[in-house]
């Protein structure tokens, strides 16, 4: 609120520039410390800004960043989703398993994102109908799922894959798809948020649900429909994460949840609701995976990288929160 | 001003760390015994038996008998297949129960509580593959005092925590294989990067000790570049090893997947960066998930035991053990279609020759 | 206050009937289950989750959370064995100063959070990596072993006929509970959770009161840590993954609520006692891993909805 109040009053003197960095600060320093961080290594390691590792470095994360999408949303909402690593591990392999059952390669595209949009909508019910607290249905969910993909497939991987069901591995006009995937989804997702009336309530619900309420926005129904999407964006990110290779591993990817909620979070979106855009996750996911190269590249000694990545998470959150308390 | 400190910290760290001497990263300290650069077997040390013994095991001889299975976690295709194994034996031994339960992550908090639960429920046989071999050892004594059978394989315990271990191949036996067929497939003076899991695992850390010390020993020339961590997590294998072939472009030669995860990720990797061929991949992986590669060629051969053999071994050991024909000091035991295999350092149960699977047999197997 | 506690009864009954019912069909299942000695080694085994659920407690009813838990268990008992083995330093000293990292840790997440007013969901998420990697960073990721016979009584032995961490669990829980429940700070406690900045003009020292919830959250990990090395007889830096998700849900599942203001001891120690019911009777009655996990998260969302439904206040 402070936020805007201040932009206001400094708007008409200092005018554009000004706006835009309030509210997308945290968007630009992010964008900013890409482009250092490729500037940087770059010079030390200049196989590092080769065209096939930014290949590497953006294919090989574009899943995180379209997981991230949805996980924004949810998050500007005010609630959280724990269990989307579960969701993904289990939506690629349904994928998996229907592309080599000899089901057209649409639909094995098609059905994990409605599966994941019902598994969702099911979480939104109990999280904005019967009031339980979203960590807690997630929490829930995640060990429900991950238990019952183990039982189903006791891990097998699933082989044989119809080439022309490998999705991210296309290219068109020589990028590959997942790129395009993932500019596009970001774009319209950020256009949607911000233009859209249901975008702003999504806002609305996050800063403040009653007043959202009084404002007439059926808080409970947008909720359900928030989770819906995400799982919109769970099931494209769990098609992306199965076609990477040419065979799936059946198992829940080891800390994607946490992978995705961090790159939400440092991309700016408020776990307190109500502010954040899906551009600020987008940026955040591809800064973590050139973070995670560049540390290869830089010879950083293989004991210790957990320990800068995790020093370099908590300076962006520390730089975050100080650039919020100057404004406000 | 606060960012800035942290700022520092954080290039200090990266400073410092690079300063790290280049070992072969990922390997434990324990002391390694190479192997001869020809083909002499290593020496069969003769040891005293040095197992645990169940405390007062009742009789157990031709009797029906509950065992359970406890891997390093469960969900991947390795464990699946020594479970299939043990399934088969349990099938033609005719009077075993067998059922594999375990963790769902490689941790040892799990797997411990997992054991303990099954030695309250009165099982009469547990088999397990441990993910420390220490941490396992307090809650396997607990089975042993309670007179259960504790056979394990593929990843020893300490030895009086278990009556016997069926080893798949002894360390310095793999490290031996995987490095000759290295050198054989890039060269004997090429760089290479290692794929692991984690450095905390203790069979790889153990293989790959093993492989620097015989390296240094007969492939002096070899050039160790890196290793890198993966998990067990398919996709970031996939990413990690791609990163490997773009930062040392040419000079690398070759990729070694320390598991069965990393081996066909570091596959997929040198297929989709277009250099089959041109990067050779060496590791440890089940057929199923290297026939894609071993039928493009872009992989040679495969290195691996059979763990579906691993597990029947596992369960004809075990059973033997309950019936008292396998005893403290014997020197072989027989092992259905396995026949006799031989009691190696005392009392460990060796399976034979690591299997190499390549393009002629790959089709043949399926795990 | 009186319609919460009302609606908080009705949860604290739902969670008993649930306890009652759920022990009952177990023993059922299986008559190795309701033996002294199983339930005295369930109490072993549930040690660590359980003194790290006491101070979770706190944190939760204060509005905040602590993802970090698990990696400062890892940092801790890793640092144990380097203090020990490396450092040369005394055992009793190397177990003592573990325990103060753990504090440091959890101090310097108090920190984070109330200076740099950083959420705690973001801020624990950030030092959960860092402190693993600590961890990993330090240890080199190799083992410490050959620790003296004593250390293990701690972890493995027996005093009076009960597991000697189970005492500490006991000695702790009424600590907490007395803390909680008698003591200015206890209050100061709920009213932080309930409502902030009211508890920030009524004159409470909302700052040091964080401060210090945090703090112990660490420390407490840091014994965990201890006992967990004494259990197992080794350290790890992988030790205590996943911890932070087990601790969560007894304490929820124990009628705290995740938006703060509410919860008991007694709720968090009757969670933490049905999920470790559960794990148990469920693998003796047969039911493999993957099914236990599927049933406890079935009853996560069960109970918190049968609570919710109960409750005239729906108020998550």
């Amino acid at each position: 609120m402070s936020v805007e109040t201040a932009t206001v009053r400094r708007s008409a003197s200092t005018g554009f520039a000004a706006r835009t960095f309030a509210t997308y600060g945290q968007e630009f320093i992010i964008l900013a410390c890409i482009v250092v961080l490729f500037v940087a290594v770059g010079l030390i390691a200049p196989r590092f800004i080769s065209p096939t590792n930014l290949t590497t470095i953006f294919v090989g994360n574009a899943y995180i960043a379209v997981a991230a999408i949805g996980m924004s949303m949810v998050i500007i909402s005010g609630h959280i989703d724990v269990s989307v690593g579960s969701l993904i591990g289990v939506l690629a392999t349904i994928s998996g398993t229907l592309a080599v059952s000899g089901y057209p390669v649409w639909f094995a595209w098609l059905a994990p994102v409605i599966v994941g949009m019902v598994v969702t909508s099911f979480i939104g019910v109990l999280v904005a109908y019967v009031r339980i607290p979203s960590i807690v249905v997630t929490l829930g969910m995640l060990s429900i799922l991950k238990g019952g993909l183990i039982s189903v497939t006791g891990g097998a991987w699933i082989t044989n894959l119809p080439p022309d069901y490998l999705i991210a591995q296309f290219r068109l006009f020589g990028i590959p798809s997942p790129v395009w995937f993932m500019i596009a989804l970001t774009a319209l997702a950020a256009m949607f948020m911000r233009y859209t009336a249901f975008g702003r309530s999504i806002y609305a619900i996050g800063g403040n649900g009653e007043a959202a309420r009084v404002a007439g926005i059926p808080v409970e129904r947008t909720t359900v429909t928030i989770f819906a999407i995400h799982g919109l964006f769970a099931g494209i990110a769990a098609v992306l994460f199965a076609t990477q290779l040419q065979v799936i591993q059946s198992t829940v990817p080891p800390n994607l949840e946490l992978t995705v909620i961090t790159a939400s979070v440092v991309g700016g979106v408020s776990i307190l609701g109500g502010t954040g855009t899906v551009v600020g996750s987008t940026l955040a996911a591809i800064l973590f995976a050139a973070i995670g190269s560049s540390l290869i590249f830089l010879n950083v000694s293989a004991y210790w990288l957990r320990a800068v990545q995790g020093l370099l998470i908590l300076a962006t959150v520390l730089a975050d929160m100080a650039r919020r308390h100057r404004i406000g | 001003m606060k960012t800035k400190t942290i700022l520092m910290a954080a290039s200090l760290v990266l400073a410092s760390s690079a300063a790290y001497a280049a070992g072969w990263t990922g390997g434990d300290d324990l002391p390694t015994n190479p192997l001869a650069c020809d083909a002499t077997p290593g020496e069969v040390v003769a040891k005293p038996y040095d197992g645990g013994v169940p405390t007062n095991a009742p009789d157990r001889n031709g009797k029906k008998i509950t065992v359970v299975d406890v891997p390093k976690l469960i969900g991947v295709g390795y464990f699946s297949a020594t479970t299939k194994g043990q399934a088969e034996a349990a099938k033609e031994l005719g009077n075993v129960d067998v059922k594999t339960d375990g963790p769902t992550k490689a941790n040892i908090d799990e797997q411990i509580t997992f054991i303990d639960n099954y030695v309250t429920s009165g099982v009469d046989g547990i088999l397990f593959a441990a993910n420390d071999p220490v941490a396992i050892a307090p809650v396997l004594k607990k089975a042993l005092a309670a007179g259960i059978n504790v056979v394990g394989y593929d990843a020893n315990s300490t030895p009086d925590a278990r009556q016997w271990f069926v080893n798949q191949a002894e360390f310095n036996g793999v490290a031996k294989s995987l490095v000759d067929n290295l050198a054989k497939e890039i060269g004997e003076d090429s760089a290479f990067a290692i794929v692991t899991s984690t450095f905390t695992t203790p069979n790889q850390a153990r293989w790959i000790a093993e492989m620097a010390a015989y390296a240094a020993k007969c492939h002096p020339k070899l050039e160790f570049l890196e290793t890198v961590e993966a998990q067990e997590d398919n996709v970031l294998s996939f990413n990690q090893a791609t990163t490997l072939i773009n930062k040392h472009g040419d000079k690398l030669k070759g990729i070694v997947g320390m598991t069965s995860v990393a081996t066909p990720a570091a596959a997929e990797a040198v297929t989709q960066s277009g250099l089959c061929g041109k990067v050779a991949v060496v590791g440890l992986a089940t057929p199923n998930a290297m026939k894609p590669y071993v039928e493009k060629d872009c992989v040679k051969s495969v290195v691996l035991w059979n763990p579906v053999d691993l597990g029947y071994a596992a369960m004809y050991v075990l059973r033997a053990a309950a019936d008292g024909t396998l005893k403290p000091g014997d020197t072989s035991v027989k092992a259905g279609k396995l026949g006799e295999l031989k009691v190696v350092n005392g009392s460990e149960i060796l399976l034979g020759s690591p299997f190499v699977f390549d393009k002629s047999n790959i089709g043949q197997f399926d795990f | 206050m009186t319609l919460s506690l009302r609606s908080f009864m009705r949860h604290e009954a739902v969670l008993g009937i649930l306890l009652v019912l759920v022990l009952f069909v177990l023993a059922q299942q299986s008559d190795k289950f309701f033996t002294t000695a199983n339930i005295l080694n369930q109490g072993r085994l549930m040690t660590e989750i359980g003194l790290i659920a006491l101070p979770m407690t706190f944190v939760i009813i204060t509005g905040g959370i602590d993802l970090s838990v698990g990696s400062i268990l890892g940092l801790c008992a890793i640092l144990l064995g380097v203090f020990w083995q490396n450092l040369g330093l005394p055992l009793p000293a190397a177990m003592a100063l573990a325990v103060c990292v753990g504090a440091l840790a959890g101090l310097v997440n108090g920190l984070i959070i109330t200076r740099f007013k950083v959420p705690p969901l973001i801020a624990t998420l950030a030092t959960l990596a860092l402190y693993r990697g600590l961890a990993e960073g330090i240890s080199q990721a190799r083992s410490v072993r050959g620790y003296p016979e004593w250390f293990f009584v701690l972890g493995q032995g027996e005093v009076l006929g009960v597991p000697t961490q189970l005492w500490i669990l006991i000695v702790f829980a009424i600590g907490a509970a007395a803390i909680l429940g008698l003591t200015t700070f206890g209050r100061a406690t709920y009213a932080v959770g309930a409502n902030e900045t009211a508890a920030r003009f009524s004159g409470i020292n909302v700052d040091r009161t964080k401060l210090l919830i945090y703090t112990a959250s660490g420390l407490v990990s840091g014994i965990a840590a201890v006992i967990f090395v004494s259990r197992v007889s080794t350290t790890r830096s992988d030790m205590g993954t996943g911890v932070e998700l087990d601790v969560i849900t007894a304490v929820v599942l124990g009628g705290t609520s995740i938006f703060g203001g509410r919860g008991t001891i007694i709720g968090t120690v009757v969670g933490l006692i049905l999920v470790q019911a559960l794990k148990n009777g469920l693998a003796l009655s047969g039911v493999k891993g993957d099914g236990t996990i599927v049933v406890i998260g079935v009853v996560l969302i069960f109970a918190i909805l049968a609570s919710n439904l109960f409750s005239r206040n729906g108020d998550g």
